[in-house]
C-alpha cells in the first residue's frame, strides 16, 4: 500500500520535471535562466573578481517604459566604448521595488537585490535609515555630486554620505490649456506670477465660459496640497523631522486654498489616475499642476487638435504668506548602487560615463524622449532651449529648469507616506462635511503620531 | 508480515493517514511554520531591521488604534451584507443551472462564472469608470429620473462602501456558484424525481433536498467566504484605495500599508494579523460546529 | 403558469448573465480602441486592435509571460489536485476523531494574511538555496486547506456501499481512489481545477518576491507593468488584460460540460 502511494507520487513528480525539462529545452521558462542568475551572482562573490564575465552585467530596476528607455539610451552610450557590458534593464513597479527591498533587507538576502534600482525621491530618506545596508556609498566614487541640483541631492544623503545620482526633474509646472484660456478670454500670461486668490477668480470665469474645471487631481491623495505647502516654504515637519500639523498657519491657510477650489468646482477630484490622465488626455479639464514629468502624460493623447494649444507656466502662490513663492516640487526619483552589486567599478563608470558626466547623454533623453534631468552642465546646452511645437512652440525645458533654482526648501523627514495619508482622510473628512478643519488637523497630526510611534 | 499484524480496520485507518500526509506536511512547513515566525514577530517592536522584544506592547496599541478599530468595522460591514447575498444568489443560480430540460446552460454558467477571471487590474478599472462622476451609471439614472444630480459614488464614505459589495458580489457569484453545481452533480436524480411524484414544487423541492444535501458544500463557501471577506485586500487597494477618509480601508489593506508602505513596523503587523486570524478562527469554528455533522 | 414561470427563469437568468459579462465586453471593446476613447469610456468596438497589439508586443514579452504563466499554473493546479484530493478523501472516508481534529487544525493555515508570513516563508526558502526556482513558486501553494476541504465535503455524498462493494471484489484503497473516486468524482475535480488554476495564474506578490529574474515574468505582471507610469496606454492595458483573462474563460468553458454528468450515471457507467 505505502510503496503503490509513493510510487504514484514519484511518478507525479517525475511527470512534473519532465514537463519543466522539456520546457527548458525549447526556452520558453524561466527556471533556468533564473537558476543562472542566481548561481551568478554566488559565484560572482565567491570570486570576488570584477574581470570576471560575470562582473560585465548590470542588472538594472526601473519602472515605466519613459525611464527604461533613458535607461536604455545610457546603456546604449556606454556600449559604445564597453561593447562587452550588458547593461539588463528589467521593468519594476515603483511599489514592487519598495516592497522587493524591504523584503530582501529583512530577510538579510541582499543578493537578491539588483545592481543598480531607481527609488521614489519621496521615500529615499525613509530606506536609507531604515534599511542603510542596502544601498552602496558613492561618497568616494568619484561622481561629482555638485553637477547636480542641490535640492535633488539632498534626498539621498545621509550623515554626509551620499548614496543616490540624482535623475529626473521634480520642479512643479502649471499646463494650461491656451485654446479654452482664449474661449474666455485670457491667456498664459495672466496665469503667470498670480497669487491663488486671483487663480480662483479667473477659474470661475472661465469655468462659467466654458464650463470646465481648472483642474483634476486623484481623490485621497493630497498631491497639490503638498506642492502648494512647499511653495510658500511651509514645512509640515520640525527640524527633528517630527510631524507638526497643529498650529501650522500655513497648512491651514494652503488647506483652505484648496478645499475652495474643490468648492467652486475649480479642481475636478478623480477616482484614481486613469480618471486623472482621462480628464487631461480627453479635454475636459482646463490644465493641471504636477512635476514636469506630467508633460510625457500630456503628451499622450490620441487626441490630434490638443497640440500646440498646452502652454507651461508657473504656479499660483498662497497669496500674502509670508516665503510665498510660485515654485514648488513632486515626485523625481534618484538612482541607487546596491551594496551587494556585482561589480561596483563597473557601476560607477557607467554612471560617471553618462548620468553623471555626458550632456550628450541628457540631450538625446531630452530630446528623444521628454525627460528632464537634474544634471546642471546639461542645461546649459542647446536642446534645452529647442522650441517644443506641443507647448506652442516654446522653450520649455530651459523654463523648466530657470524654475527649479527658486524652490522653497523644508523640512522632509522619512514620515512622508504617513503624513500623506493623514491629511488625505483630514482633507476628504473636511470636504464632507464630517469633521471642521481645525479638528481634522488635529485628528492628522494624532494619527501620523500613534503610527511613528512605538 | 503486515498483514498478519494489522486487522484490516488498523490497516485502513494507516491508509487514511497516509493518504493526508502529504498534504498536512506541506501546510506544517509552508504554513504553520511561518505562522509561528509571524507569532513570535508580533511579540517585536521597532522599525525596519530594529526590533527589540515587546511583549504584548503590539496587542495593546491595537487598542488605541483608531484607523484599526474603523478597519475591523469596515470588513464586519462588508461581511454582513455581502456574505448572505452572495451565497443566496449563487445557490439559487446554480439550482436554476442544474435544471435539466433548461437550455442554453453552458452558456448561462460561462456568462456567470467570467467576471472571477477577468483579471483585478481590468475589473477595478471598469468599476472606477462605470461609477465615476462622469460615468454610465450616473448618466443612466440621471436620464430615468432616478437621482436629480450626479453622485460622486466612490467619494462619498456610503457610497464607496455600497460599491464595493455590489463589485465583491459581481465578482464572486460565480466563484461560488461552481463549488455548488459541482455538488448537485453529485446528489441522485431519483430524490427529485420522487420529490416530484409526491407533488412538492420547486421552492419546496429547493429546502428539503437542494439545501440539506449540499450542506457540507455551503458551509465550505460560507468558510471560505468569512476568510475571504475578513481578509479582503484587492478591492480595498484598487477600488477606492482606502478612501474616503480610510472609509473602505480593510484590515489586510492597512496591514499591508503598515509593513511596506510606511516606516515598516512588522512587528504590529504581525499582532494585527493575528486579531484577523483569531476572528476567523473563532467564525469558521461556530460554523464547522454548527453546520459539520454526518 | 408553467409557460410563465420558465419565462421568468430564462428572463432572470439573461439579465444576470448580461450583467456579469458588460464588463468583460467592455473589456474586448477596450483593447480595440485607442487610450483616449477607452478613457472616455467608448463601448462600441474600434479600429485600434492591431496598433494595440503591435505595439503591446513591442513593449513586452508576451509570448514568455503567457509561456511562464501557462506552465507554473498547469503544474501548480496539477499537484495541487493531487495532493489534496487524496487527502480529501483520506479525511472524510477514514474519518474518526483526530482526523476531524486535524481538518479543523490545517484550516488555520488560511486564516493569516499573506502580508505577515511573506517574508518567514522567503527565508525559508532562501536558507535552502531555492530562491528563483520553479520549486519555490509553486511548493507554497500546493497543499491548500480550501481544496482539501472541498474535497473532504464532496467526499462526503460519495456512497459508502461503493467502497464497500469494491473492497470485496479486492481492489486496494488506492485503487479505489484512483479508479472509482476520482473518475465519479469529475464534477468536484472540475471545478476544483478551475479555481486552482485561476487561483494561480492570478498570484502576484509571491512569484514577483521570489522569481528574481525578469525570465520568469508571469502574465499579471506583465499586466501590472502595462497599468502603471506617468502616461498609461489603456487601449493596450486592456488587451494585455483581455490576453491574461482568456485562458482561465476557456479552461471554464471547456470543464463546464463536466457538471452535467452527474455521479449516478458516472458509476453505472
Amino acid at each position: 500500500m505505502k510503496k503503490k502511494l509513493i510510487s504514484v507520487l514519484l511518478a507525479a513528480a517525475m511527470a512534473v520535471s519532465v514537463t519543466a525539462c522539456g520546457g527548458d529545452a525549447n526556452g520558453t521558462t524561466a527556471t533556468e535562466p533564473a537558476g543562472e542568475t542566481a548561481g551568478s551572482t554566488e559565484s560572482a562573490d565567491a570570486a570576488g573578481d570584477a574581470g570576471s564575465a560575470d562582473g560585465q552585467t548590470l542588472t538594472v530596476w526601473c519602472w515605466d517604459a519613459f525611464n527604461m528607455d533613458a535607461m536604455k539610451e545610457a546603456a546604449r552610450i556606454y556600449q559604445q566604448d564597453h561593447p562587452d557590458v550588458t547593461i539588463d534593464v528589467q521593468e519594476t513597479l515603483s511599489a514592487d521595488i519598495q516592497t522587493l527591498v524591504q523584503t530582501y533587507a529583512m530577510s538579510g538576502e541582499l543578493d537578491a537585490l539588483p545592481d543598480i534600482f531607481l527609488m521614489d525621491d519621496q521615500v529615499f530618506a525613509k530606506y536609507l535609515q531604515n534599511y542603510p545596508e542596502v544601498f552602496a556609498d558613492l561618497t568616494d566614487s568619484g561622481i561629482n555630486f555638485g553637477d547636480f541640483a542641490p535640492s535633488k541631492v539632498a534626498n539621498s544623503v545621509a550623515d554626509g554620505k551620499n548614496y543616490g545620482i540624482p535623475y529626473d526633474s521634480n520642479t512643479v509646472i502649471a499646463c494650461y490649456r491656451t485654446d479654452y484660456l482664449e474661449q474666455a478670454g485670457y491667456t498664459i500670461e495672466d496665469m503667470t506670477d498670480i497669487t491663488w486668490d486671483e487663480f480662483i477668480t479667473i477659474g470661475e470665469d472661465v469655468k462659467e465660459k466654458t464650463g470646465m474645471p481648472m483642474l483634476t487631481n486623484v481623490q485621497g491623495e493630497p498631491d497639490l496640497l503638498n506642492m502648494i505647502l512647499q511653495s510658500a516654504g511651509i514645512s509640515v515637519f520640525d527640524e527633528e523631522g517630527k510631524i507638526s500639523l497643529v498650529g501650522n498657519d500655513g497648512l491651514k491657510e494652503a488647506m483652505n486654498v484648496y478645499m475652495e477650489l474643490v468648492e467652486k468646482g475649480l479642481l475636478q477630484e478623480q477616482t484614481d489616475w486613469s480618471g486623472y490622465q482621462g480628464s487631461i488626455n480627453n479635454g475636459t479639464v482646463v490644465g493641471t499642476i504636477n512635476g514636469s514629468w506630467i508633460c510625457s502624460t500630456i503628451m499622450s493623447t490620441d487626441q490630434g487638435e490638443q497640440a500646440g494649444n498646452w502652454a507651461v507656466t508657473n504656479m499660483p502662490k498662497l497669496n500674502d504668506y509670508a516665503g510665498a513663492t510660485n515654485y514648488s516640487a513632486q515626485g523625481g526619483s534618484t538612482w541607487a548602487i546596491s551594496s551587494t552589486c556585482s561589480n561596483y567599478d563597473l557601476a560607477v563608470d557607467f554612471f560617471n560615463t553618462t548620468w553623471a558626466g555626458s550632456t550628450e547623454f541628457y540631450d538625446n533623453i531630452l530630446v528623444g524622449l521628454g525627460a528632464i534631468g537634474t544634471y546642471l552642465p546639461a542645461a546649459d546646452s542647446e536642446a534645452y532651449n529647442e522650441a517644443s511645437d506641443y507647448f506652442g512652440g516654446e522653450a520649455i525645458y530651459a523654463k523648466i529648469v530657470s524654475y527649479g533654482s527658486n524652490i522653497p526648501t523644508i523640512n522632509k523627514g522619512i514620515y512622508w507616506t504617513e503624513e500623506k495619508n493623514a491629511l488625505g482622510v483630514a482633507l476628504s473628512n473636511v470636504l464632507s462635511g464630517a469633521a471642521d478643519l481645525d479638528a481634522a488637523i488635529e485628528e492628522a497630526q494624532s494619527t501620523v503620531e500613534f503610527t511613528v510611534g512605538q | 508480515m503486515m498483514k498478519s499484524k494489522f486487522t484490516g480496520v488498523q490497516r485502513r485507518n494507516l491508509t487514511g493517514w497516509l493518504f493526508l500526509l502529504p498534504a498536512t506536511i506541506l501546510i506544517f512547513a509552508m504554513s504553520f511554520y511561518p505562522m509561528v515566525q509571524a507569532l513570535l514577530l508580533s511579540f517585536q517592536t521597532g522599525v525596519g531591521n530594529n526590533l527589540q522584544w515587546g511583549g504584548l506592547s503590539n496587542y495593546k496599541r491595537l487598542l488605541e488604534d483608531t484607523v484599526f478599530t474603523t478597519s475591523i468595522k469596515n470588513n464586519f460591514f462588508y461581511l454582513i451584507i455581502q456574505v448572505p447575498v452572495m451565497l443566496v444568489l449563487a445557490l439559487i443560480l446554480a439550482s436554476l443551472l442544474n435544471k435539466k430540460d433548461l437550455k442554453c446552460k453552458g452558456l448561462f454558467r460561462t456568462a456567470i462564472f467570467l467576471p472571477c477571471c477577468t483579471a483585478l487590474v481590468s475589473y477595478s478599472i471598469i468599476f472606477k469608470t462605470l461609477f465615476s462622476y462622469d460615468g454610465y451609471v450616473n448618466t443612466v439614472l440621471l436620464n430615468l429620473g432616478l437621482i436629480d444630480s450626479r453622485i460622486n459614488w466612490l467619494g462619498q464614505t456610503g457610497t464607496a462602501k455600497i460599491i464595493i459589495i455590489i463589485a465583491l458580489i459581481w465578482r464572486w457569484t460565480g466563484y461560488n456558484m461552481v463549488f455548488y453545481l459541482a455538488g448537485l452533480q453529485n446528489i441522485d436524480d431519483s430524490l427529485y424525481e420522487a420529490a416530484r411524484i409526491d407533488g412538492a414544487g420547486p421552492i419546496k423541492t429547493f429546502f428539503s433536498i437542494t439545501v440539506p444535501l449540499l450542506r457540507p458544500t455551503i458551509l465550505l463557501t460560507t468558510i471560505m467566504s468569512i476568510n475571504g471577506t475578513l481578509q479582503l485586500f484587492d478591492e480595498s487597494v484598487n477600488l477606492t484605495n482606502g478612501g474616503p477618509a480610510n472609509s473602505t480601508l480593510t484590515m489586510s489593506h492597512y496591514i499591508f500599508k503598515t509593513s511596506f508602505e510606511y516606516n515598516s513596523q512588522f512587528g504590529y503587523a504581525a499582532a494585527m494579523s493575528y486579531v484577523i486570524f483569531i476572528l476567523v478562527a473563532i467564525l469558521s469554528f461556530i460554523q464547522m460546529k454548527v453546520g459539520d455533522k454526518r | 403558469m408553467r409557460k410563465l414561470r420558465s419565462f421568468g427563469i430564462y428572463f432572470f437568468l439573461t439579465i444576470v448573465s448580461l450583467i456579469s459579462v458588460f464588463p468583460l465586453y467592455w473589456m474586448i471593446a477596450a483593447a480595440t480602441n485607442n487610450s483616449t476613447d477607452v478613457l472616455a469610456g467608448k463601448l462600441t468596438i474600434g479600429m485600434n486592435l492591431m496598433q494595440n497589439l503591435q505595439s503591446l508586443l513591442e513593449r513586452q514579452n508576451v509570448g514568455r509571460a503567457f509561456g511562464n504563466s501557462l506552465l507554473f499554473s498547469s503544474i501548480l493546479s496539477l499537484l495541487s489536485l493531487l495532493v489534496c484530493s487524496i487527502a480529501g478523501y483520506g479525511f472524510e472516508i477514514y474519518h474518526d476523531k483526530a482526523k476531524d481534529t486535524l481538518m479543523s487544525i490545517l484550516l488555520l493555515a488560511m486564516m493569516v494574511p499573506f502580508a505577515a508570513t511573506l517574508i518567514p516563508l522567503f527565508k525559508l526558502f532562501t536558507g535552502m538555496h531555492l530562491q528563483s526556482t520553479w520549486i519555490a513558486y509553486i511548493l507554497p501553494t500546493i497543499s491548500t486547506p480550501f481544496l482539501i476541504m472541498l474535497f473532504r465535503q464532496s467526499a462526503r455524498s460519495f456512497p459508502t456501499e461503493i467502497i464497500e462493494a469494491a473492497r470485496i471484489d479486492g481492489l486496494g484503497e488506492l485503487q479505489i481512489f484512483l479508479r472509482i473516486f476520482m473518475p465519479t468524482m469529475r464534477s468536484t475535480y472540475a471545478a476544483a481545477l478551475t479555481v486552482t488554476f485561476m487561483n494561480a495564474w492570478n498570484n502576484y506578490l509571491w512569484p514577483k518576491v521570489i522569481m528574481m529574474s525578469e525570465t520568469s515574468q508571469t502574465m499579471p505582471m506583465l499586466v501590472a507593468n502595462l497599468a502603471s507610469g506617468y502616461s498609461i496606454d489603456y487601449g493596450v492595458l486592456m488587451l494585455g488584460v483581455l490576453i491574461c483573462s482568456l485562458p482561465t474563460g476557456i479552461l471554464f468553458l471547456v470543464l463546464q460540460k463536466s457538471f452535467a454528468n452527474g455521479i449516478v450515471g458516472a458509476v453505472k457507467g
